[in-house]
């Protein structure tokens, strides 16, 4: 079975394949290489996420402006209708995958950090309008899946979008700095103001299931910094040994008072003397395993 | 039962001795008994110990020790387990005593075991040595023979007689040659049983002794005895080669002459093995054995009188034109008649101190390692090479500071000392007591009268390394030259500080390295002289009318000569710029065959035994780039002084006056960024005073210079690389700008401004130039922290919003007060998923450009809560963020500081980093290496260099950091680094030696305050232990770089993907192996800056639009030099967004690929366009490397996350065509090339 025999993956999702534009650089090749997105009909209870089709393998740079092009030719194609709200959670570049802002406090997110809604890396959701729409494009995506076997010069041709040599010096622009007052004057109103939202919901008293109230000192600005422990979390200490600290009572007492305490303690060094001695002889014998030994290496 | 307790307490009772001798050790010290005294003591306390040992052989512990060990000892009678725990606690306890650790012990017990001559390859070489001996005894006696004679005798034969120069003449040669039947016996190593295995073999040395008879009294003067030993060889050679064939050994055994120790006095015959044809080679074949063996011809003892041998009398007698000149002294003349006659003695006197002393043998085969390691020998040193000190002058200085040897004759070592104690105690002699200035050592090696008197320290030095034996009169040091001594004080020193260290484990550094292997790394600076020859060249004509007879008898070869005129005119040229030189005559050969009389065969010439000389050089790295030699005052009466300097610099020499009135002779030098002051130096008194075509080759030197990138500043080319002042002119901008920031009011006030960029570390790969802003490392970093307060945003984004707020505050006060200063703000991407970073960038009027970042008492904690709050999966990536935030905001303010403090006490540090560097981003890994990372890689070789020296010079510097890389086994390895500045005087630490258990005074305390202390670097340790322990192969984390800035040890090298790391080894491990066996060359050193795009699994060639080099600020080398060119900027653009135009657009394209795809690719590029871009600074590269996980198919998941093509309904594979198709894409018209596999 050659690949383009491969329509439809065990798992259900369809091949989508597109032809890709030449390049001079590239080395050329005996066959024309193609780009496989792979797509399957999304199922989920979430309102939000109902008639979306689950793409895999977005060719570079795609958004929802491609995918509509896109579904507009294969409409075209099998004369069929079909229409493409928005393309969801597509983050190339994985630079949303984590949300600094939602994990260090809830006052600027509105849902719960847990409750979140995100799909792999490489891969996205196609929302249509319409359940119509969708089972339109699903249809005439089985036929264009086909099409490889048969037919693979009738096969699309991607059109990547391409940066320019502009797109990248244009990162080191400098920010307009009345759209950088503008946009710090706008975050840091609404801010405030659910800052000031959180210290009245704090200071209006929270009483718990056993009912006590806790009682909130008027600094407090928000939960976070009783809720949430962050101790023991720093990384650069993960692999310390950490000891106890001393109590009071420990430093207090005397440790050389009775004869017993005496001779705990001398047997205490012995032992320790013994087992670091121990301790060097099975690292020589690890050293001399390894050679260490061999003044003429 | 019984018999263990013996020997229990036999053991204990020797454990005793030692100890007690140890008391009194550090007792006598302070006291000065004598040693008779002493004796006697340590007699007492044996007897008193052992007769307590009769009631209880636990003795030798206080009563609650006792107690203990009963307790613990109980259970014995009912198991073996405990028997042997407090054995086990009793060598802990006395290794801790008499070692310095007890791994360190451990470590040398093993190294001794490793060394240990193999018995069977002993009994196999003594089997011969016995018939050797047989055979020896059958050689017929001779009769008298003129030389004449003699001559006709050998006329025919193959044998030809190794007379030494001058070969006497029959004319004036009214003696006689005599062979009559040798006293043998063995000398050296293999007859004190203090031998080791070498790899390369090791010589017994056979002693021969001519009978008395056959000299007379005079026979010392003129060559007569050496004649007649020559003579004598000859005759056993030719007779021992007749009977070889006789005994069918003539198939197996080859005999060649040789120069013993080097010293050209002193023929031998040579007996070794060559490898066996067939398989049942003969039972005397002992080539596996790797032995040869030597036989040296002895003089009788006593044959002379030793007194007209002392090391100041003239022995041999030439014509001079006027009795008044006194003939010069020929001390190495003296030494070799009188060391002949002396064999045979030393070998009792170690013998016998071997018997007393129980650990000679171990602290004799320490030593050994030792001196071998760095490349000591027993050989003349007079003729270049480091040599004059080994084995035997090693043991022969235990033996006698085993008698005495202090000032007051006081002893420096007692018999009962471990091997340890001993080794150490002789390093400390080395180390503290000059031999050769201030004073040297006498004593006695006669054995009969022991009790005579001890070795003493006496305050007379001769300027020449002097250990005097009294009774014989020999001075053991003869064949040692002050530079060769100099070096060996200096590693004693060195070593003694290691042996000092009780942090870290030294013991490789002191026995296990071999230092001597590769010069380059040695030395800091080498230079290859060529000396002309031919027939009628300069050099021997005017070397031949100074090499007159005078210096003949006192240096006896030219190339003594050469070498010691040579070391001299470097030693005064160089002064103070130089630590050590040490010449080598290369290809200097020592071995000759017996058909031949001397090494060379072309009669007649002058011709020298060797290729060319190498002058190494180890570099004071404080004087070396000073711009005068400063001579005498000037006076009016010229004094000698200032004739000998004006003589010697000839037109270099002239008066100058300094600041302070003075006026001297001096010799001003100039700079330059090529080669460093002392090559123009060198050049030019070695083609003054040696010869005018002397060629001297620096090419190395300069062309790893020309590697740092050549700033585009005035008189570039004229500034050394250790001048800094490019740096010093950022700096005092930023002094400037840091007053007026301090200056602005604001909400809250401003508590600190501090630098972190790589340039305020002296350690950016190219030099600060104004306006140079296409450079990276342009903007530099600068952390701006206000007065602390509770206001501050509980939520990052609001935070970064918040301090973006009171930077726009200090731009708009710039704007309107300092109309001179341009500012501008830009997004900060370096914390990866916080991208509301705002940092301002200010341009100074100078033309500098600095970064603000605000940092916040709320930053740290909002990172960490982030962490707490993460879902699981999410945690690393979080974690990596919370490091990459440290690494920039905080731990930065650490590095830069200490680094900056330090560097000052390391001259070369900068460059050489900055090379470092350089070769990093030759090779792509510099986008995957932070510039910390690679600046504590590579401090490596100035904070920690045992058991090298500190280098001094660029080339140094740089191989000593490969050579690290290409070493460390990082996988079981952390580098744990103790940045402080280097210990100026040793003084302070040798306080704390054996025995004296002296008080620390504050300096040191304070210092070692600064210092590591050993919790904190158990600690460090145990942070790398802990992480191995869930890291075992460094799959995570490769590089475990820690100090006291960072301890955890994971701050700088976290991140970096397996395959770069083991890529930046293996590169170091093959640049290493290139060099070391090619040696250091133009095509070696251009290699070692090629990259290998080879190995990547795809390569993408790339060029800009624009040429970034003239922006970046560096000058190409083609260029006039002293032309600053003009397509440099020399002024910031009105609008600033044009600033952009000239910035890498490259690194943008390479940032957001690795993005994409990094979870199946790594892709690497460079970093600094402007230096390794070409010739324009347009050109670039990506390679990637698929990771090995995507080489395979895979089942078709959705999280796969990277470019697939299905294989079959189940299965997919990487597609990479698409891969190439979309980098084609997104680079656009940047991409030119592809290479794919």
């Amino acid at each position: 079975m050659g690949i383009e025999d491969i329509s439809t993956m065990k798992n259900g999702f369809i091949v989508v394949p597109f032809r890709l534009p030449d390049y001079k650089a590239l080395p050329k090749t005996d066959e024309a290489p193609l780009h496989y997105m792979f797509a399957k009909r999304h199922q989920s209870a979430n309102a939000s996420e109902c008639d979306c089709l689950f793409l895999i393998n977005l060719p570079l740079l795609s958004n929802i402006e491609h995918m509509k092009k896109f579904v507009g030719q294969l409409c075209g194609k099998y004369d069929t209708v079909s229409h493409v709200e928005e393309l969801l959670y597509n983050d190339e570049f994985g630079l949303h995958e984590v949300d600094l802002s939602a994990l260090t406090s809830d006052l600027m997110s509105s849902t719960d950090v847990n409750e979140k809604r995100y799909t792999p890396r490489n891969t996205a959701l196609l929302k249509f309008v319409d359940t119509a729409s969708i089972t339109n494009c699903w249809n005439a995506l089985r036929k264009y899946s086909s099409l490889h076997a048969k037919h693979p010069e009738q096969l699309f041709e991607w059109t990547y979008t391409t940066p320019s040599f502009t797109t990248f010096i244009n990162f080191y622009k400098p920010l307009d700095i009345d759209y950088l007052k503008e946009d710090i004057h706008t975050h840091m109103a609404i801010f405030e103001q659910r800052e000031v939202q959180a210290r009245e919901d704090i200071q209006s008293s929270i009483v718990d299931e056993d009912g006590f109230t806790l009682v909130v000192g008027k600094n407090t600005k928000s939960l976070n910094s009783i809720r949430k422990k962050i101790l023991n979390k720093n990384p650069l200490s993960k692999h310390e040994n950490r000891s106890k600290p001393i109590s009071n009572i420990d430093k207090k007492a005397k440790k050389d008072f009775y004869r017993f305490q005496v001779r705990e303690r001398k047997k205490l060094e012995i032992n320790q003397l013994l087992s670091k001695f121990k301790e060097d002889q099975e690292r020589i014998k690890v050293m001399k395993a390894k050679r260490k030994f061999n003044p003429y290496t | 039962m019984a018999t263990t307790a013996k020997r229990r307490a036999s053991e204990t009772s020797d454990q005793n001795i030692a100890k007690a001798h140890k008391k009194c050790s550090t007792h006598e010290k302070t006291t000065d008994s004598g040693p008779e005294e002493h004796d006697n003591k340590s007699e007492e306390a044996k007897e008193s110990v052992v007769s307590e040992q009769e009631n209880d052989h636990e003795s030798g512990m206080a009563p609650d020790d006792k107690e203990i060990a009963a307790n613990k000892a109980a259970p014995r009678r009912n198991g073996r387990a405990t028997a042997t725990e407090s054995h086990d606690i009793h060598i802990a306890r006395e290794t801790a005593e008499l070692f310095k650790s007890n791994i360190f012990k451990l470590q040398i017990d093993e190294l001794l075991e490793q060394v240990k001559l193999k018995e069977k390859h002993v009994l196999k070489v003594e089997k011969f040595l016995h018939k050797l001996y047989d055979i020896l005894q059958d050689i017929p006696d001779w009769e008298d023979k003129t030389l004449a004679e003699v001559d006709s005798f050998f006329k025919n034969k193959i044998v030809s007689v190794p007379f030494v120069d001058p070969k006497p003449v029959p004319q004036t040669t009214n003696y006689k040659f005599n062979y009559k039947k040798p006293d043998i016996s063995l000398i050296g190593s293999f007859a004190l049983k203090a031998g080791i295995y070498q790899p390369n073999g090791s010589s017994i040395d056979t002693l021969l002794t001519m009978p008395k008879e056959l000299f007379e009294k005079k026979d010392f003067l003129n060559f007569r005895c050496l004649h007649k030993r020559s003579v004598y060889l000859a005759y056993l050679t030719h007779h021992l080669s007749i009977a070889l064939k006789k005994h069918k050994l003539d198939s197996f055994l080859q005999l060649e002459y040789s120069y013993f120790d080097n010293d050209p006095l002193l023929p031998i015959l040579k007996i070794f093995c060559s490898k066996p044809t067939n398989d049942s080679p003969s039972e005397y074949n002992f080539y596996k054995t790797r032995f040869s063996i030597n036989l040296v011809i002895g003089f009788p003892y006593n044959a002379f009188e030793p007194k007209k041998l002392l090391p100041n009398r003239n022995c041999i007698r030439i014509a001079q034109e006027s009795k008044e000149v006194s003939l010069p002294a020929t001390p190495l003349y003296n030494f070799s008649v009188l060391s002949s006659a002396t064999h045979e003695n030393y070998l009792k006197y170690l013998y016998k101190t071997k018997k007393q002393t129980e650990s000679f043998i171990e602290a004799t085969v320490l030593g050994r390692l030792w001196l071998q390691q760095r490349g000591f020998s027993s050989n003349m040193s007079h003729s270049g090479s480091l040599g004059g000190f080994g084995t035997f002058e090693f043991t022969v200085l235990m033996a006698a500071l085993l008698n005495g040897g202090g000032v007051n004759s006081n002893k420096i070592l007692l018999h009962g000392f471990s091997s340890y104690q001993l080794f150490k105690g002789v390093i400390k002699y080395l180390a503290t007591m000059d031999l050769c200035h201030d004073g040297h050592l006498q004593f006695h090696s006669d054995v009969e009268s022991s009790t005579s008197s001890a070795s003493k320290y006496i305050n007379e030095g001769f300027l020449t390394p002097t250990l005097f034996d009294k009774s014989t009169k020999v001075n053991i040091l003869t064949k040692m030259t002050v530079s060769s001594y100099q070096i060996l004080k200096e590693y004693a020193a060195e070593t003694l500080r290691m042996l000092n260290n009780v942090v870290q484990d030294q013991f490789s550094n002191i026995f296990l390295t071999n230092v001597s292997r590769f010069d380059n790394l040695r030395y800091d600076l080498c230079y290859d002289v060529q000396l002309p020859l031919g027939k009628y060249n300069n050099l021997e004509t005017s070397l031949a009318s100074t090499f007159g007879s005078m210096e003949r008898v006192k240096f006896i070869t030219l190339e003594n000569f050469l070498a010691h005129k040579i070391t001299n005119v470097v030693r005064y040229a160089l002064g103070d710029r130089i630590k050590f030189v040490q010449i080598e005559m290369v290809g200097k050969k020592s071995d000759f065959p017996i058909t031949k009389r001397k090494v060379y065969s072309n009669t007649g010439g002058n011709h020298f035994n060797f290729d060319f000389v190498r002058l190494k050089v180890l570099v004071n790295p404080t004087e070396c780039e000073k711009l005068v030699t400063k001579g005498p005052a000037h006076s009016e009466t010229i004094s000698t002084e200032a004739a000998v300097f004006k003589s010697f610099w000839g037109i270099k020499s002239s008066l100058r006056r300094f600041k302070d009135g003075s006026i001297t002779h001096c010799c001003v030098w100039s700079t330059s960024s090529s080669e460093p002051i002392i090559s123009s130096i060198v050049d030019f008194v070695l083609q003054k005073h040696i010869s005018k075509k002397a060629l001297v080759s620096d090419k190395i030197t300069k062309q790893f210079h020309d590697f740092l990138p050549l700033p585009n500043l005035p008189s570039s080319s004229k500034t050394s690389v250790l001048n800094l002042s490019s740096f010093f002119n950022l700096k005092k901008s930023f002094d400037d700008l840091y007053k007026i920031v301090f200056q602005i009011k604001l909400p809250l006030s401003v508590k600190s401004i501090l630098p972190v960029g790589s340039a305020f570390r002296y350690t950016s790969l190219c030099q600060p130039v104004p306006f140079a802003y296409s450079d990276p490392d342009f903007f530099q970093d600068v952390i701006l922290e206000f007065e602390t307060s509770p206001k501050w945003p509980d939520e990052i984004t609001s935070l970064e919003k918040a301090k973006t707020a009171f930077l726009l505050k200090i731009q708009e006060d710039l704007r309107t007060n300092r109309p001179n200063y341009k500012s501008f703000f830009t997004r900060d991407e370096s914390i990866p998923y916080n991208l509301e970073i705002v940092t301002l960038n200010i341009l100074t009027p100078e033309g500098y450009g600095f970064k603000f970042r605000v940092l916040t008492e709320r930053d740290e904690i909002l990172y960490l809560r982030a962490i707490a709050n993460a879902r699981n999966e999410l945690k690393p990536e979080l974690e990596n963020t919370f490091l990459k935030f440290t690494g920039k905001y905080l731990a930065s303010i650490r590095h830069t500081r200490n680094l900056e403090n330090i560097s000052h006490s390391y001259q070369f540090y900068s460059p050489v980093t900055r090379l470092f560097k350089r070769w990093l981003d030759t090779h792509l890994l510099l986008g995957h290496i932070t510039d910390e990372l690679a600046e504590l890689i590579s401090i490596k070789p100035f904070v920690d260099p045992a058991p090298y020296f500190i280098p001094g010079s660029v080339e140094n510097g740089f191989l000593k950091v490969l050579k690290f890389i290409s070493q460390w086994n990082w996988k079981d390895d952390p580098l744990i680094l103790d940045l402080v500045k280097p210990e100026d005087d040793i003084e302070n630490t040798l306080e704390t030696s054996i025995g004296a258990g002296s008080e620390l005074d504050s300096k040191t305390m304070k210092r070692l305050s600064e210092r590591l202390t050993l919790s904190q670097y158990k600690g460090i340790q145990m942070n790398f232990t802990n992480l191995r322990n869930s890291d075992p192969n460094g799959t995570h984390l490769q590089f475990f770089v820690a100090s006291k800035n960072d301890p955890s040890g994971i701050l700088y090298s976290s991140g970096i993907p397996l395959p770069i790391a083991t890529r930046l080894t293996a590169l170091a491990k093959v640049a290493v192996n290139l060099l070391q066996t090619h040696g250091l060359n133009q095509q070696t050193i251009d290699l070692l800056f090629t990259p290998g795009l080879k190995d990547y699994d795809f390569v993408i060639d790339l060029r800009t639009p624009v040429g970034l080099k003239p922006s970046c600020g560096i000058l190409s080398a083609t260029e006039f030099k002293n032309i600053t060119n003009d397509q440099a900027p020399s002024q910031f653009p009105e609008d600033l967004n044009a600033l952009s135009e000239k910035m890498d657009p490259t690194y943008q394209l390479v940032k957001y690929l690795n993005l994409k795809f990094k979870n199946s690719l790594i892709l690497s590029s460079r970093k600094y366009i402007g230096v390794n871009g070409g010739e324009k600074g347009d050109r670039n590269v990506i390679t990637g490397l698929i990771k090995p996980l995507f080489k395979e198919t895979h089942k078709f998941r959705v999280n796969l996350d990277c470019n697939i093509k299905p294989v079959d309904d189940e299965n997919v594979v990487l597609n990479k065509e698409a891969i190439f198709h979309e980098i084609a894409a997104f680079g656009n018209d940047m991409v030119i090339k592809f290479d794919t596999d």
